[in-house]
């Protein structure tokens, strides 16, 4: 596996699901049988193998510390996270990273975290209006890292 | 009037409770209470929604267990239509009930009771996690990841997703598994069992270790309750209901599961939102009994399968008679994991498994209906009633876990009496009184989810209320 596409949220929770919804989009963009895609709720510790097994990783989430409809792609750190008091309800994508390498042997040489600022997260399937108009750009923002990475890795 | 210790939330369990502990005066402890909450009021939502509609509904009542909510409600609407469903589709319903149990078993073995059973009770708790077991034993903690994401994968293969699965429906299931699918699952068998037994083994020599906790953690006498199948194994998906007593006699046997309200009756307390499930003959509180992997295997004759027969025998040698200490969950879970691991693989090598006929259909025949299996905690009951138009006008569900509320009750009681001292509280004294809640791994998230870190804040009061001390982490 080259790639690996983690991506997590509630489909029931308005713009949560928008890393879900990404995700199930680039099912259908992504024809590289080298990349491997990954829903969930949350980043739990089982992740931890699918992603010690792939070179180069893109954790898709939504955050409220990013303004609604801005996309942020950060790079993830690829160092040892702090593991104390942490509950194996949810992980961060470097503390996912950092038990892929402890446990696995092995974590991605480069990982990126896509958040994309959502505001609404009340019952429903429907998007926040400012998340709805950031998914093209979300979208092609994903498939550029993931071409990047595979030009980089040959 | 005595002093009140309160544990306020109880940590690494499946949902939010507290335990109080009530003092005497001369500071010991006198009684105790396990407080659910949350409130699940699924019974009254479901209300004047389409039968049909029951197993995905009520499957969201958890996120841990939700195959057994899913199982439940299938079938209690298989008893509204009046029908079987194809052989086929009864055994595939069967494995993922299994891989169900061996997720849900190595999420409460590995995730949440490893930390204190590898680190000890008295470990601090920022590192009394699974990642403080990484670091001291990376292979159990592989073991554990591995178990977890093994039964997740069965039921992901045959059902389309790991949580709120869609695929089990009234008369069946959606889709048959195809030979390529089986063949794949079944070549992962022996690894894991290979992992199930090195887990056991080792599990075993550390029995020696946790003698006091054995001894004090809600080990009772009671009944016990589960499914029986007529070749006298655990019935997981189905059977009759058997209470058996703490000397190992049959106090009941062959009771139907739909006629459970002549046998167990429902009694309410103010402090908690979970109801006391009891056996009716012996009334309330005395009909307290215990259900789920210990249970399971305190009521059964066989195992049923070569290599979880071995380990039941030694199992039962613990004890003259049935195994009582609750301590014991733990060690019991274990074997379950092991007999579900052989018991999928005779499943899946059963010809009639990849058979394509999956599901049966039919309109409503009954208006009332009982759906019962054996969650990985215990007996799960779901009771529907519906109008002519297959409305749903009454629901009753009797979670697993609520059948242990009595003794999960007098368990904390029993461990406060022996481990909490007044005078200064200790993280190893409320982790001890948790603990006993752990080991019958309560599913609280079957009326919420968990909200992040769940931290902990006990306060030890006067009998004036002015606090003596208090913990937070």
């Amino acid at each position: 596996m080259t790639s690996i596409i983690l991506a997590c949220g509630n489909a029931l929770r308005g713009d949560d699901g928008i890393g879900l919804y990404l995700a199930h989009q680039l099912y259908g963009l992504i024809c590289d049988a080298e990349t491997e895609i990954v829903c969930s709720h949350q980043w739990l510790p089982e992740q931890a193998e699918d992603l010690s097994r792939a070179r180069a990783a893109v954790f898709i989430d939504a955050s409220v510390a990013v303004p609604a409809g801005e996309i942020r792609v950060q790079p993830v750190p690829n160092e040892c996270a702090k593991m104390a008091g942490v509950t194996t309800h949810a992980l961060t994508p470097n503390r996912l990273m950092s038990l892929a390498r402890e446990l696995f042997g092995n974590a991605p040489e480069r990982a990126f975290l896509v958040t994309i600022g959502a505001s609404s997260f009340e019952h429903g399937s429907e998007f926040s209006e400012p998340v709805r108009k950031a998914i093209p750009a979300a979208l092609r923002q994903i498939q550029d890292l993931l071409f990047e990475e595979s030009v980089r890795v040959g | 009037m005595g002093n009140t210790i309160t544990i306020d939330p109880i940590t690494r369990i499946e949902g939010h409770a507290k335990i109080t502990l009530h003092l005497d005066d001369k500071g010991d402890v006198a009684a105790a209470q396990f407080h659910t909450t949350q409130f699940r009021g699924f019974e009254k939502l479901c209300e004047g929604r389409p039968f049909y509609e029951m197993p995905y509904l009520m499957e969201r009542i958890c996120g841990i267990c939700p195959v057994s909510h899913l199982l439940a409600s299938a079938k209690a609407c298989d008893a509204l239509l009046a029908m079987k469903v194809p052989p086929a589709a009864g055994k595939l319903r069967r494995i993922l009930e299994l891989a169900q149990l061996i997720q849900s078993h190595a999420l409460s073995f590995f995730y949440l009771s490893s930390p204190d059973l590898i680190l000890g009770m008295d470990a601090d708790p920022k590192e009394r996690n699974i990642f403080g077991v990484v670091q001291k034993q990376p292979e159990l903690a592989r073991w554990g990841i591995r178990l977890r994401q093994f039964g997740q994968q069965i039921i992901e293969t045959l059902a389309g997703k790991r949580i709120h699965p869609a695929w089990v429906v009234p008369g069946g299931v959606n889709e048959p598994l195809s030979v390529e699918k089986r063949d794949k699952l079944l070549a992962q068998i022996p690894e894991a069992i290979n992992i199930a037994q090195q887990t056991l083994k080792g599990f075993k020599w550390q029995l020696e270790n946790f003698r006091a906790e054995i001894r004090t953690f809600a080990n009772f006498p009671s009944l016990f309750m589960g499914l029986v199948t007529v070749d006298e194994r655990a019935g997981y998906y189905q059977g009759k209901i058997r209470f058996t007593d703490s000397l190992g006699n049959i106090v009941a046997d062959n009771l139907e599961p739909a006629d459970y309200q002549q046998f167990i009756g429902e009694a309410v307390e103010p402090y908690t939102f979970m109801k006391f499930p009891y056996y009716k003959p012996m009334g309330y509180p005395d009909g307290m009994y215990r259900v789920g992997p210990l249970a399971r295997l305190n009521l059964v004759d066989n195992c049923g399968t070569p290599l979880a027969q071995q380990e039941w025998i030694e199992f039962r040698d613990l004890e003259r008679s049935a195994v009582l200490s609750s301590f014991h969950y733990h060690y019991a879970r274990l074997i379950e994991i092991l007999f579900a691991l052989e018991h999928i693989q005779e499943y899946l090598e059963d010809p009639i498994i990849t058979k394509k006929q999956a599901k049966y259909s039919a309109s409503l025949n009954n208006l009332e209906g009982v759906g019962c299996c054996e969650a990985p905690r215990g007996t799960l009951i779901h009771h529907y009633r519906v109008d002519e138009q297959g409305l749903i006008t009454f629901a009753n569900l009797i979670i697993a876990t609520g059948h242990n509320n009595l003794a999960m009750n007098r368990g904390i009681l029993q461990a406060a009496r022996h481990f909490v001292r007044s005078e200064k509280l200790t993280e190893g004294m409320l982790n001890r009184v948790e603990a006993v809640i752990r080991a019958f791994d309560p599913c609280l998230s079957c009326s919420t989810h968990a909200d992040g870190h769940m931290a902990l804040h006990v306060q030890l009061l006067s009998p004036d209320r002015k606090l003596i001390d208090e913990i937070y982490r």
